[in-house]
C-alpha cells in the first residue's frame, strides 16, 4: 500500500495498518503513512492480530500462516500450482486467500491484474538493464567523431513484458524486432514500432484465445523452425530480450549455447524467465554471468524489485482495485462473491475448502478468432458440371420462350391480315434488337440512356407529320401541337444528352 | 419518292439502333449522340418531302419553334434537377401520342363516310386509310385505342411524377379512398370502351377511355414514394416507347414502330434493373408502398456516436483508401462540387479514393453518375456495386453523403425489414464509416438504419455541402 492507495481504502470504509518501514525501500517513510491516515505497527505478528485483510507481495511464510484465522483474508502473490502444502496450511487455517497471480485475464480484472504490472516493469527494466551492460549507444548517430550503428535488439515473446521491452527498445532507438509464436500479436508488436519475425511455418497456428491469451506449447517441427530463424538471426542481434514463459511449465529454452557463440562479444542477453529455468540455456537465475565469447548473460529475477517505488505504486493500485470489488457496499465490509469471475478466479482458499483451480471464467478472455472463412473450393469437375447444368437451364427456357413466342405470332398471322402482319414483324424484330442493344448500356450511362430515348421517342411527330396535311382544322391544330411538342423533346433530349456525356471525363 | 422515304426510314433506323448501342462505354457515347441527331434529322425530312404531308412551312416553323425552347431548357437545367426534365419530357411525348391518336381516329371517320370516288381522289394520310379493308380498319381502331391509352397514362403518370421529383407534389405515397380498386375500376371502364369502340367507332368511347386513362395515369404514380422514382422514370420512360409503336401501327409507319420498340424495351430493361437492385416485384412497385411481411422489423439499439468536422479531417488524414458513398441527399445539397474537391485534394495526397454507385442511388437510372461528372469526378474512379463490394474490408474510411436504404445492413440480416434481401453497399466492414446526414430521422423509405449504431460509424450532421465545406477547410 502507498499513502496514497490508503487514501483510496479509507473511502471504502476500511482503516488501514501497516507494519513498520515496510515503505522504505520505495521511498515511502513511516511519517507519510502516518499523515495519509495510517496506523504504523511495529512487527508483522501485531499487524496480523489487529486486521482482517492482510495484503502483502510474496507468498506467505510458513509462520504467516500460522497467524490466520478464519476470518482473515490474506491478499498476495501465491502461485498456488506450485505451492499446494502451503495452501494446504491456509485451508486449515479456515482463512481466505487471494492468490494475485490468479486474476483471471478478463477485461474487468484488467486494473487488478498485478502480474501485467509487474512483467510491464520487468520489461522495461531488462531494456535498462541491457543498456547498463552494454557498452554502445542504442540509436544510430551520425557524429563528427564517425558513425554510430544503431543497436539491434530482439524481443523473444511479445506478453506484456515483451512488449513494454519492445516500447522502451524503440523509444531509446534501437532497431527492435520481436518474435511471438502467437501470428495474432503481430499487429500489436508492429504497433509498438518493432518489426514482426515472420517464420515460413504453415501449421495449424495455436489461437491465442483458447489459452486466455497466453502462449501454449509448440509442436518439435515448429520449434526447430523457430530455432534456425534465431540462429539465423543471432549473429546480428546486440541486444536479446527473451521473455517467453508457459503457464505452469518451466520455461522453453530458445537461445541455444551455439547461438550465444554466434553473437558478438559485448553482446547483452537479458532473460526474463530465468526464474523458471531461463529461455537462455546458459542463464544462471539471479546473476549475471559473461560467457567465454563475451556475451552478458542477465538473470536476474527481482527486476520488480529494482523499480521499488513504481511497482509499489502499481502494486498498490491493483490491491486497492481489488478492494474495490471485495467492496461493492464501499462500506468496509468485505462481500466475498463466489459468484464473481474476478473474485472466484483469484480465491485459492475460502470457508475451509480449497477452490483451486477455478472453473473457466463465463466470459472469454478474448474473442476467439474467427476462422477465416474459405469460399468452398469447388473441384474442376463440378465447376464444369454446374456450368453445364447452368448451360442446360438457360437453353431449356430459351428454346421455350421461342417454342412459345413462335406460336402466339402463328396463331396471329392465321388471323390477322398481311399487311399487319408486316408491322408486326418489325414491331418484334425491333423489340428484339432493343433488349440486346440495351443490355449493354453501362449503368453509368443511365441518365443518358433515359435522355436519348426520350429524344429519339418524339419520333411520333412522324405521325403529326403525315397527318397535317390532311383534313379539317381540329387534325390540323391536334398535330400542329404535337409537331411543337415534339419538337421541344427532340431539341431538348440531345442537347442535354450531349451537355451529360461532355462532363464525362477520364482522370 | 415513296421509295426514298422508306430507305431513308431504314437508315434512320439503323442510326438509333446505332446511337443506343453506343452508350455502351463513355467515350463511344459521344458519337452516339450524333448517330441519334442524324437519325432523327433524316426522318424527318424524309416525312417532309414524302408522301402525305402538307403545310410544311408550318411545320418546320412549329419544330424551329419548339426547339427553340428545347435548347433553352436544355441549356440552362441543373444536373440535379435531371429527373425532373426527363418526367416532363415523357410527359410532351405522352400528350403528342395521344393527339396523334384522335387525328387517326377523325380521319378514320371522315374517310369511311366518304364513296368510292371521293376516296380515289384522296391524298396522303387520308390515301392510306382509304386502301383499308374492314378487317384492317377494325385493327387501327384497336391501335390507336391503344396507342391514346398509352399515351394518356403517360402523360398524366409523368406530370405527377415531374411534381413529385421537382418538390412541388408532396412525394410521400398518397391514395384516394378506395386505393387499387379505383385503378381497376378505370382499367375496366377502358376495356369496356374498347369494345364499344371496336363496335360503333364514334368518339365518345375513345374520348371516355382517355379521361380513365388519365386518371389511372394520375392515381398510379401519386401511390408511389419518392424513393420508387428511379422505376417510375424508366417505366414511364418505356411507355411514351410503347406508345409510339402503337400510334406507329395505326398510321402503318415502320420507323414509328422500330423506335417505339427500342424505346419501349429499353424501358422496360431499365425499369428491371432498378428492380433488381432493391430486390424488389415491378409490380409491387408499381402498387405502391412497402409490402411488410407482417412481423416486426428487429429493434436498433444502441447509440448514434456524432463526430465533427475535425475529427473526420484527422481520419482523412490518417486513411490511404477512401470509398464515398453518395446518394439522393447530395443532389438535394447540390453538394457535388464540394465532394469533387474533396477528390482531387485527397488523391493530390495520394490516396486511394473511389466512389460506389447503388444502382437505385437518385432519383433516375444514372443519377449519381451525372452529378459526379458535372463535378469532374473521372468516370474510372466511380465503380458499380458490385465492382466495389468487395473491397470494403480493405477500405480504412467510407463517407456516405446523403444515402440511406442503399447502405442499410438490415437488408442482410434482418429477414424482417422491409428491405430484406435488397443488394447493399456494405460500407460497413470498412474499418470507419462517416454518414453525412441532415438529422437523425429514418430518411425517405422511413425504414431505421443500424449502420448508424455500429461501433464503428460515425456521424457527421448537417447539411451535406455545409459539412463538406466545413471539411474541406480543414484538409489542404
Amino acid at each position: 500500500m502507498t499513502p496514497d492507495s490508503a487514501v483510496q481504502l479509507q473511502k471504502l470504509g476500511y482503516e488501514c495498518v501497516i507494519e513498520s518501514g515496510a515503505g522504505l525501500l520505495a521511498g515511502f517513510s513511516d511519517a507519510l503513512y502516518a499523515e495519509a491516515g495510517v496506523e504504523v505497527v511495529g512487527s508483522a505478528e501485531e499487524l496480523f492480530a489487529t486486521s482482517d485483510i492482510i495484503a502483502k507481495v510474496r507468498p506467505p511464510e510458513d509462520a504467516e500462516i500460522e497467524l490466520l484465522t478464519p476470518e482473515k483474508t490474506l491478499i498476495s502473490f501465491f502461485y498456488p500450482a506450485s505451492n499446494e502444502a502451503l495452501m494446504e496450511a491456509a485451508k486449515s487455517k479456515g482463512a481466505s486467500v487471494i492468490a494475485m497471480d490468479m486474476v483471471p485475464r478478463i477485461s474487468r480484472a484488467q486494473k487488478m491484474d498485478a502480474l501485467s504490472s509487474m512483467a510491464n516493469i520487468a520489461g522495461y527494466r531488462a531494456v535498462i538493464e541491457a543498456g547498463n551492460n552494454f557498452g554502445r549507444f542504442f540509436t544510430g548517430q551520425v557524429t563528427a567523431a564517425g558513425k554510430v550503428p544503431p543497436a539491434k535488439v530482439l524481443v523473444v515473446g511479445a506478453g506484456v513484458a515483451g512488449l513494454a521491452a519492445i516500447g522502451t527498445s524503440t523509444s531509446l532507438g534501437a532497431i527492435t524486432y520481436a518474435f511471438d509464436v502467437r501470428p495474432e500479436v503481430a499487429e500489436q508488436i508492429e504497433s509498438m514500432g518493432a518489426e514482426f519475425v515472420y517464420l515460413e511455418f504453415d501449421e495449424e497456428q495455436t489461437d491465442g484465445a483458447a489459452t486466455g491469451g497466453y502462449a501454449a506449447p509448440s509442436s518439435p517441427e515448429f520449434r526447430d523452425a523457430q530455432l534456425a530463424k534465431f540462429r539465423e538471426l543471432a549473429p546480428e542481434m546486440d541486444i536479446v530480450i527473451t521473455t517467453a514463459l508457459i503457464p505452469n511449465r518451466d520455461a522453453p529454452v530458445l537461445w541455444t549455447k551455439d547461438m550465444v557463440e554466434l553473437m558478438k562479444p559485448g553482446s547483452v542477453i537479458v532473460d526474463l524467465a530465468a526464474e523458471r529455468g531461463g529461455n537462455c540455456e546458459l542463464t544462471v537465475k539471479d546473476e549475471k554471468i559473461v560467457s567465454e565469447n563475451g556475451v552478458t548473460i542477465v538473470g536476474y529475477t527481482d527486476f520488480p524489485s529494482r523499480m521499488a517505488a513504481q511497482s509499489s505504486t502499481l502494486y498498490a493500485t491493483n490491491i486497492r482495485h481489488m478492494m474495490t470489488d471485495l467492496t461493492p457496499e464501499k462500506d468496509g465490509a468485505v462481500n466475498h462473491d463466489m459468484e464473481d469471475d474476478v473474485i472466484r478466479g483469484a480465491t485459492i482458499t475460502h470457508e475451509g475448502e480449497i477452490t483451486f483451480p477455478p472453473p473457466p471464467p463465463k466470459i472469454q478472455a478474448i474473442a476467439a478468432q474467427k476462422p477465416a472463412e474459405k469460399p468452398k473450393e469447388l473441384t474442376r469437375e463440378e465447376k464444369l458440371a454446374i456450368e453445364k447444368a447452368e448451360f442446360r437451364a438457360q437453353t431449356k427456357s430459351q428454346v421455350t420462350l421461342l417454342a412459345v413466342g413462335g406460336l402466339l405470332l402463328l396463331l396471329v398471322g392465321a388471323y390477322a391480315p398481311a399487311s399487319f402482319m408486316q408491322h408486326f414483324i418489325v414491331f418484334v424484330l425491333a423489340v428484339f434488337v432493343g433488349f440486346q442493344v440495351i443490355w449493354g448500356v453501362a449503368h453509368s450511362l443511365h441518365t443518358p440512356l433515359m435522355a436519348v430515348t426520350n429524344a429519339i421517342s418524339s419520333i411520333i411527330i412522324l405521325g403529326a407529320l403525315m397527318q397535317i396535311g390532311s383534313g379539317s382544322w381540329l387534325v390540323i391544330l391536334l398535330a400542329a401541337l404535337s409537331i411543337f411538342m415534339a419538337g421541344i423533346n427532340i431539341f431538348g433530349g440531345f442537347l442535354v444528352t450531349r451537355r451529360m456525356l461532355a462532363m464525362f471525363q477520364k482522370s | 419518292m415513296e421509295g426514298f422515304t422508306t430507305a431513308a426510314y431504314i437508315v434512320a433506323a439503323v442510326l438509333f439502333i446505332l446511337s443506343l448501342g453506343g452508350l455502351s462505354g463513355q467515350e463511344s457515347a459521344k458519337r452516339a449522340v450524333w448517330y441519334g441527331i442524324f437519325g432523327m434529322a433524316l426522318a424527318v425530312f424524309a416525312t417532309l418531302i414524302g408522301p402525305g404531308s402538307g403545310f410544311w412551312l408550318l411545320s418546320l416553323i412549329l419544330i424551329a419553334g419548339g426547339g427553340a425552347i428545347g435548347v433553352v431548357v436544355a441549356k440552362r437545367v441543373q444536373m440535379t434537377e435531371m429527373p425532373q426534365l426527363v418526367a416532363a419530357m415523357h410527359s410532351l411525348v405522352g400528350l403528342a401520342a395521344v393527339f396523334v391518336g384522335f387525328n387517326a381516329h377523325f380521319e378514320l371517320g371522315r374517310v369511311l363516310a366518304m364513296d368510292e370516288s371521293a376516296r380515289q381522289a384522296l391524298e396522303g394520310f387520308a390515301a392510306v386509310l382509304a386502301h383499308k379493308t374492314p378487317v384492317e380498319v377494325n385493327i387501327l381502331k384497336v391501335e390507336l385505342f391503344l396507342g391514346v391509352f398509352i399515351g394518356a397514362i403517360t402523360f398524366t403518370g409523368s406530370v405527377v411524377a415531374f411534381g413529385k421529383l421537382a418538390g412541388s407534389v408532396d412525394g410521400k405515397p398518397k391514395q384516394l379512398p378506395g386505393g387499387h380498386m379505383l385503378n381497376a375500376a378505370a382499367a375496366a371502364l377502358s376495356l369496356v370502351c374498347l369494345i364499344w369502340y371496336f363496335n360503333t367507332g364514334g368518339f365518345f368511347p375513345l374520348f371516355l377511355m382517355t379521361l380513365a386513362a388519365l386518371f389511372i395515369g394520375y392515381h398510379l404514380i401519386m401511390g408511389i414514394g419518392g424513393a420508387d422514382m428511379p422505376v417510375v422514370v424508366s417505366m414511364l420512360n418505356s411507355y411514351s416507347g410503347w406508345a409510339a409503336a402503337a400510334i406507329g401501327f395505326s398510321l402503318g409507319n415502320d420507323l414509328l414502330i422500330v423506335v417505339g420498340a427500342l424505346v419501349g424495351s429499353s424501358g422496360a430493361i431499365l425499369s428491371y434493373i432498378m428492380c433488381k437492385a432493391m430486390n424488389r416485384q415491378f409490380v409491387s412497385v408499381i402498387l405502391g408502398g412497402f409490402g411488410g411481411s407482417g412481423e416486426p422489423a428487429a429493434e436498433v439499439t444502441g447509440e448514434q456516436v456524432a463526430i465533427d468536422a475535425d475529427g473526420v479531417a484527422a481520419a482523412l488524414e490518417d486513411a490511404d483508401s477512401v470509398v464515398i458513398i453518395p446518394g439522393y441527399g447530395l443532389a438535394v445539397a447540390q453538394a457535388q462540387q464540394s465532394v469533387a474537391e474533396l477528390t482531387r485534394r485527397l488523391r493530390a495526397k495520394g490516396k486511394e479514393v473511389r466512389f460506389a454507385i447503388h444502382p437505385v442511388a437518385g432519383r433516375l437510372p444514372g443519377h449519381m453518375n451525372v452529378l459526379l461528372a458535372e463535378a469532374k469526378v473521372p468516370y474510372d474512379i466511380v465503380l458499380e456495386m458490385d465492382e466495389i463490394n468487395e473491397d470494403f474490408p480493405e477500405t480504412d474510411v467510407s463517407i456516405v453523403i446523403g444515402s440511406n436504404d442503399i447502405v442499410n445492413p438490415a437488408a442482410q440480416d434482418d429477414p424482417n425489414s422491409p428491405i430484406a434481401g435488397m443488394p447493399v453497399l456494405e460500407c460497413w466492414k470498412s474499418k470507419v464509416v462517416f454518414v453525412s446526414k441532415r438529422g437523425q430521422g429514418t430518411g425517405y423509405s422511413g425504414i431505421e438504419n443500424p449502420l448508424f449504431y455500429k461501433e464503428n460509424t460515425r456521424m457527421f450532421f448537417g447539411d451535406a455541402k455545409k459539412s463538406l465545406d466545413d471539411l474541406l477547410s480543414r484538409i489542404d
